[in-house]
């Protein structure tokens, strides 16, 4: 009878056991978006002043770019590709749609996310900026037309000399892709956190552009090009 | 006539003392495979080693390793019908591709299962014996998730947190020193107190036993088992279902009249598990205690 008892106690007291979880923190990188305060008007290296009423970037994904590996690319190149969603979420990369309101976000940080990647060498990091999704954080009443468009801009411009203001509106429909090499490999062998800042410089998209000479498309493919170009990655200074 | 059965290997054992001969055979069973004898009580510690890997490499694979140590009680209150009770007590390692670990310890599902002898050949001694199985998991369990709240796989869950009915039959046959053991037994998962659903399982043992002496048996043996996806919050889990085969290899000792320690080694041969779900080596040990 004793024995049953003790068997029986054994069990019941597994029953009541509590939980208990130790979660260890692996490999971090938290990426933040860190745009320039965009000034009243934005004097351009051609000598002209743009004055923006609505500066929009809609970006889809950020994905680590690692450094080359020989034998990773091997295997990339005779394993069958995979198909992907356009915004998947991976130890890489976030799919997190975000829309940055370049008028509003006055020089403040704004949190894309936290990347896990595993171990490994990492050179640079990838944006895609495309349409936003309907879930698109920073997505608003005032910005649905983020959902059609990258990038958005709208504005005038003054002539120099002249003091003529005439209208600017940019709609980049395409899915620009930026790539941004960092000044150091990023090197993970252990569990470490690690900050990514990319810098959107909106006060450079305007320059190389000849507004008086140009038409509208040339003027697009142009601030297309200096979008590319104004993004850049920045990695905190080593201890 | 118990006396009878062990007097070539010299050892003297009293019929009211050998857990394992009381029921007319001398073969060495874990609990859940032997004879019902009325009155007869059984317990078992048993430790389960297994490792599991979920997911794409480098991109979003999970590591398991775990070891389970599964308390059990058996009663039989007649010939024909056992009833056991087991609570699994699980220490879960999970590793991410960036090296992020969580480390848990929790109680599994309880499982209450009844074994009930349909036909027998013969009275005592029987060396055909069918059954049926019924039987029930409860919630116990908890469901964990990680650190950014997604719950964990459901294969990498200590249970199903869901109320679990378990149906099947089992044929044994004892024809020393031989032995068969086949099982056919399913189960039925129901919605989880976490908002999932494991898929029903079915699996499927078979293994032969040979004991050349009274107290050591060796077994071989082949386990499938087959099984539905899973759903965590409505969304099929993509990386469970399908089908895996192990061999089985075992050692049964009797170190003691009372006392029955047994080692098995589970080779996966066989794996068709959706998704990108591999499944390693397993190993389980166990002391079983007649009382």
């Amino acid at each position: 009878m004793t024995s049953k008892l003790i068997v029986a106690s054994a069990l019941l007291s597994a029953t009541l056991l509590p939980q208990c979880i130790q979660v260890t923190d692996g490999i971090e990188v938290d990426v933040a978006y860190q745009p320039a305060a965009t000034p009243a008007q934005v004097r351009t290296d051609a000598g002209y002043s743009v004055q923006l009423h609505r500066a929009l970037l809609a970006v889809g994904k950020v994905e680590l770019i690692e450094c080359d590996n020989f034998v990773r690319s091997l295997w990339r190149f005779v394993a069958p590709a995979r198909a992907r969603a356009h915004a998947f979420a991976t130890p890489t990369s976030l799919g997190v749609p975000l829309v940055i309101d370049l008028m509003e976000s006055a020089g403040t940080a704004q949190f894309a996310g936290t990347l896990r990647p595993p171990p490994g060498r990492y050179c640079g990091i990838r944006v895609l900026a495309m349409p936003a999704d309907r879930d698109a954080e920073g997505l608003t009443d005032a910005n649905l037309d983020m959902m059609q468009h990258s990038v958005l801009i709208e504005g005038q411009v003054e002539e120099s000399g002249t003091g003529l203001w005439t209208p600017l509106l940019t709609r980049i429909w395409e899915v620009l892709q930026c790539e941004m090499w960092f000044d150091r490999p990023m090197v993970f062998d252990s569990p470490v956190l690690q900050n990514v800042s990319i810098r959107i410089d909106q006060r450079k998209w305007f320059n190389g552009i000849d507004f008086a000479l140009e038409d509208s498309s040339a003027v697009q493919q142009r601030i297309t090009e200096n979008v590319r170009s104004s993004l850049r990655a920045v990695l905190p200074e080593p201890e | 006539m118990i006396a009878a059965l062990f007097a070539p290997f010299g050892v003297a054992a009293e019929a009211s003392a050998c857990g394992t001969c009381a029921v007319g055979d001398p073969t060495l069973t874990v609990v859940g495979f032997e004879q019902p004898k009325s009155h007869r009580m059984r317990t078992s510690g048993t430790v389960r080693l297994r490792n599991d890997r979920i997911g794409e490499p480098h991109v979003d694979e999970l590591r398991l390793a775990e070891q389970r140590l599964e308390l059990a009680g058996a009663y039989s209150p007649t010939d024909r019908w056992a009833l056991s009770v087991m609570m699994p007590l699980v220490h879960r390692l999970v590793s991410a591709v960036n090296l992020a670990e969580a480390d848990i310890w929790a109680p599994g599902d309880l499982e209450l299962r009844t074994r009930g002898v349909i036909w027998r050949d013969r009275k005592f001694a029987p060396r055909h014996l069918v059954s049926l199985i019924a039987g029930l998991e409860f919630p116990t369990s908890s469901i964990e998730r990680d650190a950014q709240g997604v719950p964990l796989p459901l294969e990498f869950q200590a249970g199903t947190g869901s109320w679990d009915p378990i149906a099947g039959a089992s044929y044994s046959m004892f024809s020393d020193p031989w032995s068969v053991y086949a099982s056919s037994v399913a189960i039925f998962p129901t919605q989880g107190t976490a908002d999932t659903r494991a898929g029903i399982s079915f699996r499927q043992t078979a293994l032969g036993q040979f004991q050349p002496w009274h107290f050591l048996a060796f077994q071989v043996g082949a386990e499938l088992r087959l099984d539905q996806p899973g759903y965590i919050a409505g969304v099929v889990d993509p990386n469970t279902g399908g089908n895996i085969t192990y061999a089985t290899f075992g050692i049964i000792g009797l170190p003691h009249e009372k006392m029955l320690l047994h080692v098995t080694l589970a080779v996966p041969v066989i794996q068709r598990l959706s998704g990108h779900h591999e499944e390693g080596l397993a190993m389980t040990a166990g002391l079983v205690y007649d009382i």
